[in-house]
């Protein structure tokens, strides 16, 4: 290049800087919510939905001319950062965001894993994150003073579907209970085998595998020692491939429960007449008889406006709970009545904020836990039980919210 | 739990087999080749998906859909292969780093497409064989064995007499032989290496392809599907010897039954441990594959 050249290169880099550190001193007419979450890699799917929920929150609340501060209303942006399914790539992502973006607020990823590794980097920068999916107990334990979540912990909802099963009359009496090794299906696992061996139900194996792993040798050998129950936690694919398993080997047991996965609208078309009457657990459906005071009204509103985003696939509760963590920090904001952008001492009073919030939601009662072992994640939901019943997910426990009565022992998969 | 004996054998022999439809074509490309695809798994990929567009398009059984999956991406590997060998035959150094770089890419472009193209949801290829399975009892012996794992074992061992034919009986087989052995003296003797080299590619892009309506139809597909799958093809080959064809299939075999060993037996937390702790003893004893006839 010409000397000349250079200098051209040279004064335009000096430009850019100049706009880099002019920039975010001026006044913001817009609130800044980064997303940290799953767009690509394995956990592609789940992330692809709390997306869903965020975008169907941030159109929902810009529809409406944004969030009100003092008689103004600022409209919400929201600025990706893609953890690709990798807790090294979550916290980066949330470095980016803090750092470069400066954002107000994050909504936090699909996964517990990345959740875990995002929550200490934004309490260096004093930034609040509310997570529409992680379920994991551990991320709780920690007590992040700055990271809360809309939907409980998997030990929380994954025992009350155990008990649920123990009650019934002919009840399982014996279980084999796997687990994927990553954060969250790990804790699903130990958590129905706590829960199995507090209600008297013997666990005949317990294990936690390498992700992806074939289960056809581990089937077989659960064939011979036939447990009524197999519990299993883990992601969508593991868990289609699970039923695809027992079915190849011709092995039903009277109950089969996988919880998170088996409410994803493609685990049902995945597996046709085969996913039917496996079970899961569930805080959400879009039949709850919620009533909403800030965004959609009922669940049914909720479940009907999203659909009409995404016709192919119906909102499940990871979506829902997604599109509340936005609602939460749309209703706090409000409460805070600071214009963006927020500065530390603004942010910090949001989580004071958030600590206090009290909110009706078309998803439920949003409550966070101030302390104990739950500490910032949402206490004021009930556990659900679904089941899959003619493709689509039914309640089944409890009773004042059920749709369906619950089948077990299940139907013989060569007799369906 | 001796009694799980057979069926441990059985298993770990049947996902012998997937591993072994994973591996062939690629241990062909690289034996007559030399190239390293690390698509492979996304041609696998591809393959499951035109499966299943097949499948709901037509209403038909997805089996019936190899056919028609061999021809369109043997077609696209025949077409394909050009661009590949401009890479590798260029004058720029280190071809080969090249080529694996190429593929890489390659790789990356089908999975993003695929992402966009056919979603981020996991699909499922649903056969009249899906369900079905064998049982056979004996006093306190049993087994189970399901019918599309053995298909899959069945498409495999049929795929490499076919190549064994292929390469050891055919004028076509001579030439590729030839080609694989050394490419100048081939070409000198009057051999079409560039048209050998493209039906190669074409036959193992084609191949692979087949593979995905298998691997969808015994456990499931979806776009993120292809690194995995690359990865167990490339350690299979090595286990069995870089570009030692005949050595894959019990390479395969002794991947699975170690798996289902470990998985029955020991604890499967560390299955993968365990997979790779032999491997790597292998390789360290014998660099050139457990029958020391690789490159």
């Amino acid at each position: 290049m010409h000397r000349k050249g250079w200098w051209v290169v040279a004064a335009l880099m000096l430009a850019l800087g100049l706009t880099l550190v002019t920039g975010p001193t001026m006044a913001a007419d817009e609130f800044k919510i980064g997303v940290i979450t799953s767009l690509s890699g394995d956990l592609a799917t789940g992330g692809s939905v709390t997306k869903r929920g965020y975008d169907l929150w941030a159109k929902a609340v810009n529809a409406q001319g944004g969030i009100e501060i003092k008689g103004k209303k600022y409209p919400v942006r929201l600025i990706y950062g893609d953890d690709q399914s990798q807790p090294a790539q979550a916290a980066s992502a949330a470095e980016r965001l803090a750092a470069q973006e400066k954002v107000d607020a994050i909504l936090g990823p699909y996964a517990s894993g990345t959740t875990l590794a995002a929550a200490p980097v934004l309490e260096k920068y004093k930034i609040p994150m509310i997570t529409g999916s992680a379920e994991s107990p551990l991320i709780w334990k920690q007590k992040f003073r700055y990271t809360f979540g809309t939907i409980p912990p998997v030990n929380f909802t994954g025992s009350a579907a155990i008990k649920v099963l123990a009650a019934l009359p002919q009840g399982p009496k014996t279980a084999v209970i796997y687990g994927t090794n990553d954060t969250f299906s790990k804790a699903t696992a130990e958590a129905f085998q706590s829960t199995a061996e507090q209600v008297g139900i013997k666990v005949l194996r317990f294990n936690i595998l390498p992700p992806k792993q074939d289960m056809t040798p581990l089937m077989s050998a659960a064939k011979v020692l036939n447990p009524d129950l197999i519990a299993f936690g883990g992601h969508d694919e593991e868990l289609i491939n699970l039923v695809k398993v027992l079915t190849q080997i011709n092995f039903t047991p009277k109950a089969l429960i996988m919880h998170y996965g088996v409410t994803e609208p493609a685990f049902a078309q995945a597996l046709g007449k085969n996913a039917n009457e496996v079970l899961g657990a569930s805080v959400w459906t879009g039949s709850l008889p919620t009533k909403g005071t800030l965004g959609w009204p009922t669940a049914k509103a909720y479940a009907d406006a999203a659909v009409a985003e995404y016709p192919k696939d119906p909102a499940d509760y990871t979506q829902a709970a997604s599109s509340a963590a936005g609602l939460v920090f749309q209703a706090a904001l409000s409460q805070l009545a600071v214009a963006p952008p927020l500065d530390e001492a603004a942010r910090t009073k949001l989580v004071e904020v958030l600590e206090k919030i009290d909110l009706q939601t078309f998803y439920g009662h949003v409550k966070f836990a101030t302390e104990g072992d739950y500490y910032h994640s949402n206490a004021g939901l009930t556990p659900l039980m679904v089941q899959i019943t003619g493709g689509k997910e039914a309640v089944v426990a409890p009773a004042d919210s059920a749709q369906a009565k619950l089948v077990y022992p299940m139907t013989p998969w060569d007799k369906r | 739990m001796l009694i799980l004996l057979p069926q441990a054998i059985v298993d770990g022999i049947l996902l012998g087999g997937i591993y072994l439809t994973v591996a062939m074509g690629f241990s062909l490309a690289y034996g007559v080749l030399h190239v390293i695809d690390f698509a492979v798994g996304e041609w696998i990929m591809l393959g499951a998906f035109v499966g299943l567009t097949f499948t709901n398009w037509f209403h038909l059984d997805p089996l019936l859909s190899l056919p028609v999956v061999f021809v369109i991406f043997a077609a696209v590997g025949w077409m394909l292969q050009p661009l590949l060998q401009r890479v590798l035959s260029g004058s720029r150094g280190r071809p080969v780093l090249m080529a694996l770089v190429f593929t890489f890419g390659l790789a990356l472009a089908f999975r993003g497409s695929a992402l966009t193209v056919f979603g981020i949801f996991t699909h499922s290829l649903n056969t009249a064989l899906s369900q079905g399975s064998w049982h056979v009892n004996w006093g306190s012996f049993f087994l189970t064995i399901p019918l599309i794992r053995l298909a899959g074992l069945v498409y495999a061992l049929a795929v490499i007499v076919v190549l064994n034919y292929l390469l050891k009986k055919t004028d076509f087989g001579l030439a590729v032989r030839a080609v694989a052995q050394h490419k100048e003296a081939a070409g000198l003797m009057g051999v079409d290496i560039k048209r050998t080299s493209a039906a190669v590619y074409g036959l193992y892009v084609g191949i692979s392809a087949m593979t995905g309506v298998f691997i969808g139809a015994i456990v499931s597909l979806n776009a993120s599907m292809g690194p995995d799958l690359s990865l167990f093809a490339f350690f299979v080959v090595v286990l069995a010897g870089m570009g030692y064809l005949s050595g894959v299939p019990w390479a395969s075999f002794l991947l699975g039954l170690i798996q289902s060993f470990f998985l029955i037996y020991l604890n499967p937390s560390y299955v993968l441990l365990a997979l790779f702790t032999i491997l790597y003893g292998i390789l360290l004893i014998s660099p050139t594959g457990m029958f020391r006839k690789g490159v």
